[in-house]
């Protein structure tokens, strides 16, 4: 019965007891939410355009925020080491495509999966090999990124907000926005929608499978700098941060593998839930529910919903 | 869609496109073994053949999936040995699968609208923001592909998406995808395989109507010899990957090859 209590019923008496807290908490989630989003928005470009889970958009965005530093320690303004970073995406981009995906085109898709284990091991020597395998700090006052906090006074209680934090769920609002407009509406959008779903009926058509992967790599090398800036600008920028790339599994079983949408609302609940359940039913069992709390929300959705909330509905006929 | 007969250079009747001796194997599996002839503008010409007779690899060939080994090919008069697909796609070539190969994720209409990727030259910019010349031009091959729809009959799944529709259908909407790149040579393989008798009828009276209306020159690939007989100029009969026969199908009707070929020979 304690239990049953415990569970059930006194997690709501304390969020209804202490509103200001449920606030922070929610606020709390709501921005490593959109954090997460953004991984996982990497990968989705990717699985989009080319049916490949890319195991090395986590360290790309390791390898992208470190080029940023890098360049700026080197002595280069911040500003043009922010377009050097962007350049040398590209350059990843159009690498990838012509050293890897070229030769492996027709391939089954665990080929190229595998393959993208190679480009991470290649991305991992190369990052230490160029910058060092040192933590470093991200340059957020030199990128103009806001610092501190703001506080609202509301509900009887205090509710303070990071300003780095508002900044991060803005740039990933606008961002996703941008994507997901342009997967739908543009010629490109439906030129990657139509090679996502039959690489042979796109060449008939005259898309250019290379030109469609090199813009698919490079814009999800956008969003592993941008994501690489906003990671780093909470910790450091270190090899460590790639694990965070485990993180957008959970979101991407949620909100489904082909999904922009998916992806921001799949980041937000699993965010939102893990610090929920973390603040108010952690205690229960000692803490430390959420590092796992993430995958048991996305298993309990792969029963009901295989493809995610907004993935699309596979056909097959027979 | 373009009127009949504005076309660059290559009049009707003329030689559009011309294969010379090509060969195509795979490993020690020769697919064609140095076969020739030529597709005449306007014409609707058909490559029959038994199972494995080399009709598909000839189709990929000529749109550029395949490069064949030895021979040529003339399209409007430029001769090339290798060609990419969505160069061929560039240059005039569409066609359709026989194992259907449609965007089946997406609606009829999209799909359709993917035919015109290559006649959309919009700035990126403004598709972005769906405005000013994007939003015109979006508009205008919106009309063109509205046309298609209609001219196929093919209004009520206009949303949707082709993963769900029968077969017969399914092979429509290939059809429309393919006309919406304003094709000057349409290459068809096998479109009524798998058809019942009306969907076939409904096929051919499209690619006759294809043929008439817009002048669109067709190499198209079937099983059905009826159809055929009935539908096509001229005749290219291939054999493990040989040419056994080659004219017009009262000649390649009569021709001793080709009926030993197709039903046999007595020992």
């Amino acid at each position: 019965m304690n239990l049953l209590y415990a569970l059930f019923v006194d997690p709501w008496v304390q969020m209804g007891q202490a509103p200001d807290l449920l606030v922070q908490t929610l606020w709390e989630g709501l921005v490593s939410g959109v954090l997460y989003a953004l991984i996982a928005l990497g990968f989705v470009l990717i699985f989009k355009a080319s049916g490949v889970f890319n195991f090395a958009q986590g360290i790309m965005v390791v390898f992208a925020a470190l080029t940023l530093v890098g360049f700026y320690e080197m002595g280069v303004p911040a500003f043009l080491a922010l377009a050097l970073a962007v350049g040398v995406m590209f350059l990843l981009a159009v690498t990838v495509e012509r050293v890897v995906l070229r030769p492996l085109v027709n391939q089954p898709d665990i080929i190229l999966f595998m393959a993208t284990f190679g480009i991470t091991y290649v991305l991992i020597g190369l990052g230490e090999l160029i910058f060092g395998g040192n933590p470093k700090r991200m340059i957020t006052e030199q990128l103009y990124l806001p610092k501190g906090a703001v506080e609202f006074k509301i509900l009887g209680g205090f509710v303070s907000l990071q300003k780095i934090d508002i900044a991060a769920a803005i740039i990933a609002a606008i961002m996703i926005a941008v994507l997901a407009f342009f997967f739908q509406k543009t010629r490109i959008g439906r030129a990657l929608r139509a090679v996502a779903d039959s690489h042979k009926a796109a060449l008939s058509v005259g898309i250019s499978l290379n030109q469609i992967w090199a813009i698919v790599w490079f814009t999800a090398g956008i969003v592993a700098l941008v994501t690489g800036i906003m990671w780093g600008a909470r910790s450091e920028v270190s090899f460590a941060l790639q694990v965070i790339a485990l993180k957008a599994l959970p979101v991407l079983i949620l909100g489904g593998f082909t999904s922009v949408p998916g992806a921001i609302v799949g980041g937000l609940i699993i965010g939102i839930g893990e610090k929920l359940g973390e603040f108010y039913w952690g205690p229960l069992v000692g803490g430390g529910i959420e590092s796992w709390l993430a995958y048991f929300i996305a298993l309990a959705f792969l029963l009901f919903r295989p493809q995610g909330l907004f993935g699309e509905k596979i056909i097959e006929r027979i | 869609m373009r009127a009949p007969g504005s076309d660059k250079g290559v009049a009707a009747g003329d030689v559009l496109l011309a294969v010379d001796n090509v060969s195509l194997n795979f490993g020690g599996v020769k697919a064609i073994t140095d076969v020739s002839f030529d597709i005449r503008k306007g014409e609707i010409r058909a490559i029959i053949g038994p199972n494995g007779a080399g009709k598909t690899s000839m189709l990929n060939v000529i749109n550029g999936f395949y490069h064949p080994q030895q021979g040529r090919i003339t399209y409007r008069g430029e001769t090339r040995q290798k060609m990419r697909p969505y160069v061929a796609a560039s240059q005039g070539i569409s066609r359709t699968f026989q194992n259907v190969a449609l965007f089946k994720g997406m609606s009829t209409l999209d799909n359709i609208m993917a035919g015109r990727t290559l006649k959309m030259r919009g700035s990126f910019f403004w598709q972005l923001f769906r405005h000013g010349p994007a939003m015109r031009e979006e508009i205008e091959h919106r009309k063109v592909v509205e046309e298609i729809i209609d001219f196929l009959e093919i209004q009520a799944i206009r949303k949707t998406p082709v993963g769900k529709l029968p077969y017969g259908l399914q092979k429509r909407v290939e059809l429309g995808r393919a006309l919406a790149m304003e094709p000057d040579l349409l290459l068809l393989d096998e479109p009524m395989a798998g058809m019942n008798l009306e969907e076939k009828e409904d096929m051919s009276r499209f690619i006759i109507d294809v043929n008439n209306q817009y002048g669109t020159t067709i190499a198209l690939i079937e099983h059905d010899i009826g159809v055929v007989m009935d539908l096509s100029d001229r005749i290219v009969v291939l054999e493990y990957g040989r040419k056994i026969a080659d004219g017009t199908p009262d000649q390649v009707k009569s021709d001793q090859t080709v009926i030993d070929a197709y039903l046999g020979v007595p020992h």
